[in-house]
């Protein structure tokens, strides 16, 4: 009994191996790759200047700032989004869920382009309205970008959630309003407890897209301040050797940035006090 | 009480998608458009000449290549991971989990910085394989948490069935385990394609210089609307033939 199992588990870890290894390998020799640009100029010796450089800019600052913001913004209005068109969707015929869907498969620079035509000083919602009450692309609050964000990002996270409000949650609800519990009650007791995982985690990974992509931002976004991905960018462009360990130590510091609050997330969802 | 579809919410949430993507292709064929008119004052292909005088077609050859061998190299490895994580066999999967959720927080654009620095090592910088390599880093995560959701249960009992029933494991695989997993098998393959479609960051570090279509459309957003707005229709085309085949797929019967 003891030998089958431990032949069933060797046979598990040998299917496991072939993806798992070459995600460990370009995984792990991309962090590796990029912690060594950080910390060795190209022909130079090793050294911590890149660091020092980048924790003495105001620039990067006001990046880690805006950043931080806009992705905060945009992941909180999506999930807030996603939540209220999930609980609205979730009695819908296919056709409502299926045209909600419909952004998910479209690539952020082409939502980005399409907000360019539309919300830019001149665009068609200008012409149509005879002005804008507020600039929505290039303002310095980086309107825009949250736009796009949640226009692109309120779909993804509403496949999730209803996904989670299946039959299981429809007779739970169900049975929980048949002995009189308020709807208010309903939405905190049985459909929040429900929709809490794939929420969180969904939340996670926009806000992780958010901090890291440059597409939306360069598109839509101010030309001050640059987000933390438009920084390491800019960097690269500027002195040839050092520009390169300075872009490298922004990128590792953003994605150690992610990881941390993504731990900090999941932590937070599994307390059983944390929702 | 359970509601019926709502025909005029159907109708708004149509309108919100295609409006503005309508929108796009009117802007693609304006050679003028000065504001404030609502209607062009000239229509013509000068986005079609412009788009396709430089670099474009190349790109979209480069995206696609890319994106096809990423999608099928991710599914090839994701199959064996996806079956063992599917069926819940792993005592401890949070591990597993934990090295797939990974490359989904990072920036894609510090992947491909750290994957240069070996690229340019083995002489790979710029090159094809590159960009697939690096795009593999992304997709073949999704592509694993998509195509696990296909095994289970249910297909382990039909699969029993088959082969008590004496089918050789090839015909097992061909007859039973393949048809079933089909649906899941296309989403899986079609995600797979869309992230590295899409990717920009990854593009722009490890490319290189070799023009690829999220690389080559962004300096027109800005620049050139008309030129920018005709690369996003040709940006838009696999999106739309996503859309096409899961309205296909879910008119089919199980």
């Amino acid at each position: 009994m003891t030998g089958a199992r431990w032949r069933s588990g060797a046979r598990d870890a040998a299917l496991l191996t072939p993806a798992l290894a070459v995600l460990a390998l370009l995984f792990g020799g991309a962090i590796v790759g990029v912690t060594r640009v950080s910390l060795i100029p190209l022909g130079q010796n090793a050294s911590l200047d890149a660091w020092r450089d980048l924790f003495g800019d105001p620039l990067f600052g006001d990046a880690v700032v805006f950043t931080l913001r806009t992705a905060l913004i945009s992941t909180t209005l999506a999930a807030l989004v996603a939540l209220g068109l999930a609980l609205a969707a979730q009695r819908r015929g296919t056709l409502v869920r299926s045209l909600l869907a419909l952004p998910v498969p479209v690539p952020h620079l082409l939502v980005a382009t399409v907000a360019v035509v539309w919300l830019a000083p001149g665009g068609l919602a200008d012409r149509i309205l005879g002005g804008l009450p507020v600039t929505l692309v290039r303002d310095s609050g980086g309107l825009g970008i949250v736009l796009v964000y949640v226009y692109k990002e309120a779909p993804f996270l509403l496949l999730l959630v209803l996904a989670a409000l299946g039959r299981g949650h429809q007779e739970s609800d169900e049975a929980a309003a048949a002995l009189g519990v308020t709807p208010l009650q309903r939405l905190r007791w049985v459909t929040w407890p429900t929709v809490r995982s794939p929420l969180v985690v969904g939340s996670i990974v926009v806000f992780a897209f958010a901090l890291g992509a440059f597409e939306v931002p360069l598109a839509v976004g101010p030309s001050y301040p640059p987000t933390i991905a438009e920084y390491a960018r800019q960097a690269t462009q500027g002195d040839l050797i050092s520009g390169q360990s300075t872009a490298a130590a922004t990128l590792l510091l953003s994605a150690a940035g992610s990881i941390a609050l993504a731990a900090l997330a999941v932590r937070a969802a599994r307390d059983p006090q944390g929702g | 009480m359970a509601e019926r579809l709502s025909r005029p919410a159907a109708g708004v949430l149509a309108a919100l998608v295609a409006v503005p993507l309508l929108a796009l292709v009117v802007r693609a064929f304006a050679d003028e458009w000065r504001a404030p008119a609502l209607v062009p004052q000239q229509f013509g292909l000068r986005g079609v000449e412009v788009a396709f005088s430089g670099s474009s077609g190349e790109a979209f050859g480069n995206s696609l290549v890319v994106a096809l061998a990423a999608a099928a190299l991710a599914l090839l490895l994701a199959w064996p991971a996806a079956r063992v994580l599917g069926e819940r066999r792993l005592r401890h999967p949070a591990p597993v989990f934990l090295l797939l959720a990974m490359p989904l927080l990072v920036p894609s654009y510090a992947v491909g910085t750290g994957l240069t620095e070996w690229f340019i090592r083995l002489d790979l910088d710029g090159t094809l394989p590159a960009l697939v390599a690096g795009h593999l880093t992304f997709v073949l995560p999704y592509v694993i948490l998509v195509l696990l959701s296909g095994f289970g249960p249910r297909l382990t009992a039909l699969e029993e069935v088959a082969q008590v029933n004496g089918l050789s494991p090839l015909r097992r695989m061909l007859w039973v385990t393949l048809p079933a997993a089909a649906p899941t098998v296309g989403a899986a393959a079609l995600i797979g394609f869309l992230v590295s479609w899409s990717d920009y960051g990854t593009s722009l570090a490890v490319g290189g210089g070799r023009p690829m279509l999220p690389v080559v459309l962004l300096p027109f957003v800005g620049a050139d609307p008309q030129v920018a707005a005709t690369l996003a229709l040709l940006f838009l085309a696999p999106a739309v033939a996503v859309l096409a085949l899961a309205v296909r797929a879910g008119r089919m019967p199980l």
